[in-house]
């Protein structure tokens, strides 16, 4: 199967769980090459955000230990830059702080931004998958390279413990 | 029945072995609010979530941590991050970091049509920040089961709220408002360490 198609699976894999829910901008609206793997899925799991990216990694983090497990959506890459805290003070920090009595999962989708047919620019096509796997201690991060790799990494953040941050690479969408 | 004695009387053991030495870790201590939140935990549930800051010893014990459950957690150096998931119980160190999450607790809450609630107690520098009105109008407008409680002291730190902001918000009347001054500076008892 391709890039996308692997991710259609999963996500739809995960919506068959009866604890997932999905979050984010443009995760019931198109807007976004992450909206076109969430089409199949039904909108009465999905979580239309504001612009808000703090505040939905926050949430995200809530509902995980509440229970849910969130499939917590950010378009670009870029664009999780606004979510440090929540992410690295926060949910990140999590099990330490509570010594495993919190273990919230939470599954982060963020995509590299891709650069063709278009290239969106330095604030929309950034990789800094390196800086995420240094500054994270708990938070498992993984870069999305072929397809192969699509349908298991989303099965193990589901069935392990702790919370995943998984980037796709916009490009390979069309490319792979 | 947790009385103000009772919760003046941790505090004063929790400064007392703090001056000692024996805790080796910030502690932010509480005093004068005693009567306020014994009135606004009447109203707090069993099974309710509590989402508190670095200063939540009263706001624990008030909500049912055990008091040595819960001084086991200060000397091991924790007061700053009190957590327990029997009674729900969150805290954390860094201004406005609970709120997201205790908006994501009552979200979920609502999905699952559970009839429990979340408190989420902040302090008035707290109230103003961009995080908190965010969450604010989120939790307002979906109609979540999400009670932010507002606990003035006009200080964040040792910086006067209403001198940084020029002036302070107005309350909205759906949160739980009251202004307090404590006998204890920001952190420490005044007479041990500077963190």
């Amino acid at each position: 199967m391709k890039y996308k198609d692997e991710l259609i699976r999963s996500m739809e894999w995960l919506g068959e769980k009866d604890d997932t829910i999905f979050l984010g901008q443009s995760v019931k609206y198109s807007g976004n090459a992450i909206y076109n793997t969430l089409r199949t899925l039904d909108d009465s799991m999905k979580i239309e955000t504001p612009v808000f990216e703090e505040v939905q990694m926050g949430m995200s983090t809530g509902m995980a230990m509440d229970g849910l497990v969130p499939i917590s959506c950010f378009p670009r890459f870029d664009f999780l830059m606004r979510c440090m805290d929540s992410l690295v003070n926060h949910l990140d920090k999590m099990q330490v702080m509570t010594e495993n009595t919190f273990k919230p999962k939470v599954i982060m989708r963020t995509s590299i931004g891709s650069t063709n047919p278009l290239n969106g620019g330095v604030q929309h096509t950034q990789d800094y998958t390196k800086i995420f796997k240094d500054i994270l201690t708990e938070v498992n991060v993984i870069l999305l390279n072929e397809p192969v790799e699509i349908f298991p990494t989303f099965q193990d953040a589901y069935e392990n413990d702790g919370s995943s941050l998984i980037i796709e690479w916009g490009d390979y969408y069309n490319e792979k | 029945m947790i009385d103000k004695q009772f919760l003046i009387d941790f505090e004063t053991e929790v400064k007392e072995r703090y001056e000692s030495g024996e805790i080796k870790a910030p502690v932010h201590l509480s005093s004068n609010n005693e009567d306020e939140l014994i009135k606004i935990f009447e109203d707090v549930g069993e099974d309710d979530w509590v989402f508190s800051s670095w200063r939540n010893h009263y706001h624990a014990l008030l909500h049912g941590i055990p008091r040595d459950t819960l001084m086991d957690l200060i000397v091991r150096g924790k007061s700053m991050s009190v957590y327990s998931d029997k009674p729900k119980f969150y805290s954390s160190s860094i201004v406005g970091g609970t709120i997201p999450i205790a908006l994501g607790v009552a979200q979920s809450i609502k999905i699952k049509n559970d009839k429990n609630k979340v408190w989420c107690f902040v302090g008035d520098m707290t109230f103003e920040s961009g995080i908190f009105h965010e969450c604010y109008k989120y939790a307002r407008n979906f109609d979540l089961p999400l009670q932010f409680v507002v606990e003035d002291n006009n200080l964040s730190t040792n910086t006067p709220v209403d001198e940084t902001w020029g002036r302070k918000q107005e309350i909205p009347s759906d949160i739980i408002y009251y202004k307090y001054k404590s006998d204890y500076p920001h952190h420490g008892t005044g007479n041990w360490v500077l963190f």
